[in-house]
C-alpha cells in the first residue's frame, strides 16, 4: 500500500484524507502541528471505516518527522483568501509555511511527489518545485481540476444529465483568467455548445469560473473545500493506480504552452511518476490571446514576488 | 422506499454475468428466468454465497427460476434469451430462431411486469428490439436495445489502450445499426473532452474504427465456441443502473425513431438519455454528409431486416 502523507488537518487535509480513505487507494498519514488535532481527526475517520467499508489506515501525528518515506506528500497547510486579496498577497501570508514544509519534504521524503492544494496555486507550486529542486513532473498544483469538476457538475445540471460523462479541461493560472477550452467541454462526446447554445454556455462557464468567490459568499465563514479535496484524492488515485488519466493541473512548464519558468494549469497525464507528459493543444486564437494575457499577468504577480523578496 | 427489482430472461453468459454485475451495484432484487430451470436456480444460489465476501449478502435477493410469473412487477426486465452466434454465422442467421424466444419472453413481460421497461439484448440485436416492441405493444421510450454502449466502450478500450491513456479519460460515440454498419464517430470520440482526431493519425483512427466494427467477431473468433460476454454485461449492467437510479446517463442505445436522422419508424443506435422511463430523451446531433451516408447505410441493412422479419413475424 501507498503511503500518502497530507500536512494541514484544516477542512482542505482533512477532507481529502476521507476522499482518500472512500477510494481505498493508499494508507495515509495526517500531520497538523496544532497538538492533537490531526489524531483525533484521524481517529474520528477511522472510527467511521468499519460503516463505510475502507481498508486504509488513516493516522494522525504532529511530528512532521513521520511523513519520512511518504510516497506522496500533499501539502495543505494554508490561509484562505480573504475577500479584495490579490494572489501576491495571499502569496505572502503562505509562501513561508510551504516554504519550510517543501523543505522538510526535502529532508524526510525527498523520491516523493508532490500535490498542492495552497492558494495561490501556481506560484506556490512553483515555489515548492524550486525548493525541493526536483523533476518538475513530480510537483502538481490542484487548480484547473477543482474548475473542471466545477463546469462539468453545471453542465450535467442545466442539461439534466449523469455528470460522469461530462468533460471539460481548463489551462491557464488557477485564477479567474483561467481559460475554459469550450471545445473540451462535452457530454460522451458531443460539445455542449450544440446541447446548450452559446449563450447558456457561456453563462455557465462564469458561473464556474466564480465559484470559489459564490461558495465563500454563501457560507460566509468558510471557503469552498469539498471540491478541491475531491481533486487532490483524483490526483492520487491516478498516481497510485498508474491510470494516466487525462487531467489539468499546475505544473511548471520548460516551453509548453509558450510558457517557461512558471508553473500554470496545462492538461497533464497523470501517473506513478506524477506527470507523464503534457497534452500540448493547439489553441484557437481567443484562447490563445487569452492564456498569454493571463500567463503574463502571472509572469509579472511572480517578478513582483522576487523583487520583494517574499 | 419501495424496493426495486430487476429481472433478466436468458441465464446464460451473458444473463449470468450482468446479474452478477448488477449485484454488485446493490440497486435492486433481480431474479433470472431461463427454460433450463436447475442451471439458473444454481447460479443464483452461487451468486448468494458469493454475497458475504462482495458486500450484498442480505440487502438484496437473487432468485433463479424457470417460471416466468417470478418476474412480477419488475421495474426493468432484460432480455438477453437467444441462439449465440456462432463462428461465420451472420447475425441475420439468427433472425426466425430468436425472434420466437424473444416474443416469448415479451409476452411474459407483459402478463407478468407490464409497466418494465424492457432492455433487448438478444441478436440480431436492432430486430429484436422490433420483436419486443411489437410483441409488448409498450410505449416507444420503455423499449430500448444494448448496442451503442457495448460498441462504444469497446471503442474507448482501444483507444485508450493506443494512447496509454486511463480508460476514465475516454468518452466515444457509437451509432447506427448493431452490426458491421455501425458508425462510430471519432470526433466525437475524445480523451478528457479532446477529440482523438487531434490525438491521433487518420490511418490509427481508421485501424480502431475497423477494430471496434468488427470487435464482436474478434472475441467470437478467439474463443471458437462462444462470443462476447463480460463487455456485453457491462454495457447491460450500466443501463439497468441508470434506469433504475434514474442517472440521466447520455449514451447511445437502441431507440425507437420517427424522424430523427431523418430515419422514420426504426430502431438504430442514437445518443439518448437513459432514466426511470427508460429512453427519456433521443438527442439528435448534426452529421457531416459522410457520417449521414453511413448512418443511413446502417439504417438500410436493419430496414432490411426488418423486412425480413416481416415476411413470417407475427406480434401475438
Amino acid at each position: 500500500m501507498k503511503r500518502i502523507s497530507i500536512i494541514g488537518s484544516g477542512n482542505v487535509g482533512t477532507n481529502t484524507a476521507f476522499f482518500i480513505a472512500e477510494t481505498r487507494t493508499a494508507d495515509v498519514l495526517l500531520v497538523d502541528i496544532k497538538d492533537g488535532v490531526a489524531a483525533g481527526k484521524a481517529l474520528d475517520l477511522m472510527e467511521a471505516g468499519p460503516v463505510r467499508g475502507y481498508a486504509t489506515a488513516i493516522r494522525g501525528s504532529v511530528r512532521i518527522d513521520d511523513i519520512e518515506g511518504s510516497d506522496v506528500v500533499i501539502i495543505a497547510a494554508g490561509v484562505n483568501r480573504k475577500p479584495g486579496q490579490q494572489r501576491e498577497d495571499v502569496y505572502r501570508d503562505n509562501a513561508p509555511t510551504v516554504r519550510s514544509i517543501a523543505n522538510d519534504i526535502k529532508r524526510l521524503a525527498p523520491g516523493a511527489l508532490v500535490i498542492n492544494i495552497v492558494e495561490p496555486i501556481d506560484l506556490l507550486t512553483l515555489l515548492i518545485q524550486e525548493t525541493l529542486g526536483a523533476d518538475r513532473f513530480r510537483v502538481m498544483g490542484v487548480g484547473g481540476l477543482l474548475t473542471s469538476t466545477r463546469i462539468r457538475y453545471l453542465v450535467s445540471k442545466a442539461l439534466g444529465v449523469s455528470p460522469r460523462e461530462v468533460t471539460g479541461l481548463i489551462v491557464g493560472p488557477h485564477h479567474p483568467s483561467m481559460v475554459f477550452l469550450r471545445d473540451t467541454i462535452r457530454v460522451s462526446g458531443i460539445p455542449a455548445e450544440t446541447l446548450l447554445g452559446a449563450q447558456r454556455l457561456d453563462q455557465l462557464i462564469e458561473e464556474a469560473r466564480t465559484a470559489g468567490d459564490t461558495i465563500l459568499q454563501l457560507a460566509k465563514r468558510s471557503s469552498a473545500f469539498y471540491a478541491s479535496c475531491a481533486a487532490a484524492a483524483a490526483l492520487v488515485e491516478a498516481i497510485v493506480c498508474d491510470t494516466k488519466a487525462l487531467l489539468p493541473v499546475s505544473v511548471r512548464c520548460e516551453g509548453e504552452y509558450g510558457v517557461k519558468g512558471l508553473a500554470i494549469g496545462v492538461p497533464a497525464y497523470i501517473g506513478e511518476k506524477g506527470v507523464a507528459g503534457i497534452l500540448e493543444l493547439k489553441l484557437g486564437a481567443a484562447d490563445r490571446a487569452a492564456f498569454d494575457n493571463a500567463a503574463a499577468a502571472l509572469r509579472t504577480a511572480h517578478d513582483n514576488i522576487v523583487a520583494t523578496g517574499a | 422506499m419501495s424496493k426495486n427489482k430487476v429481472s433478466i430472461i436468458g441465464a446464460g453468459n451473458v444473463g449470468a454475468t450482468a446479474t452478477y454485475y448488477i449485484a454488485e451495484k446493490v440497486i435492486a432484487d433481480l431474479v433470472m428466468v431461463d427454460v433450463v430451470g436447475g442451471m439458473t436456480q444454481a447460479k443464483a444460489v452461487d451468486f448468494l454465497h458469493a454475497g458475504p465476501l462482495r458486500g450484498y449478502d442480505v440487502s438484496i435477493s437473487i432468485v433463479g427460476t424457470d417460471d416466468f410469473a417470478q418476474i412480477a412487477d419488475s421495474n426493468v426486465v432484460v432480455i438477453t434469451a437467444g441462439m449465440p452466434r456462432k463462428p461465420g454465422m451472420d447475425r441475420m442467421d439468427l433472425l426466425k430462431v430468436n425472434a420466437g424466444i424473444v416474443k416469448q419472453a415479451a409476452r411474459a413481460i407483459v402478463e407478468h411486469a407490464p409497466n418494465a421497461v424492457v432492455v433487448v439484448v438478444s441478436n440480431p440485436l436492432d430486430i429484436m428490439c422490433h420483436v419486443a416492441l411489437r410483441s409488448t405493444g409498450f410505449a416507444l421510450r420503455r423499449v430500448v436495445g444494448m448496442a451503442g454502449i457495448l460498441d462504444s466502450t469497446r471503442f474507448r478500450y482501444f483507444v485508450a489502450e493506443k494512447l496509454g491513456c486511463a480508460l476514465s479519460s475516454v468518452h466515444a460515440m457509437v451509432l447506427g445499426g448493431h452490426g458491421d454498419q455501425m458508425v462510430p464517430l471519432p470526433r466525437l470520440t475524445t480523451v478528457g473532452g479532446v477529440p482523438i482526431t487531434e490525438l491521433m493519425d487518420a490511418a490509427t483512427i481508421a485501424r480502431l474504427v475497423d477494430r471496434t466494427r468488427k470487435g464482436g467477431a474478434e472475441i467470437v473468433g478467439l474463443l471458437k465456441t462462444g462470443s462476447a460476454y463480460y463487455a456485453p454485461a457491462a454495457s447491460v449492467a450500466d443501463m439497468v443502473e441508470s434506469i433504475i437510479t434514474d442517472r440521466k446517463h447520455l449514451a447511445p442505445c437502441a431507440a425507437y425513431v420517427r424522424g430523427e436522422y431523418g430515419i422514420d419508424d426504426l430502431f438504430i443506435g442514437v445518443p439518448v438519455i437513459l432514466g426511470r422511463n427508460g429512453v427519456e430523451r433521443i438527442i439528435e446531433l448534426g452529421l457531416s454528409d459522410d457520417e449521414k451516408a453511413l448512418l443511413q447505410a446502417s439504417a438500410g441493412a436493419v430496414r432490411q431486416g426488418v423486412e425480413e422479419l416481416n415476411t413470417f413475424f407475427k406480434p401475438t
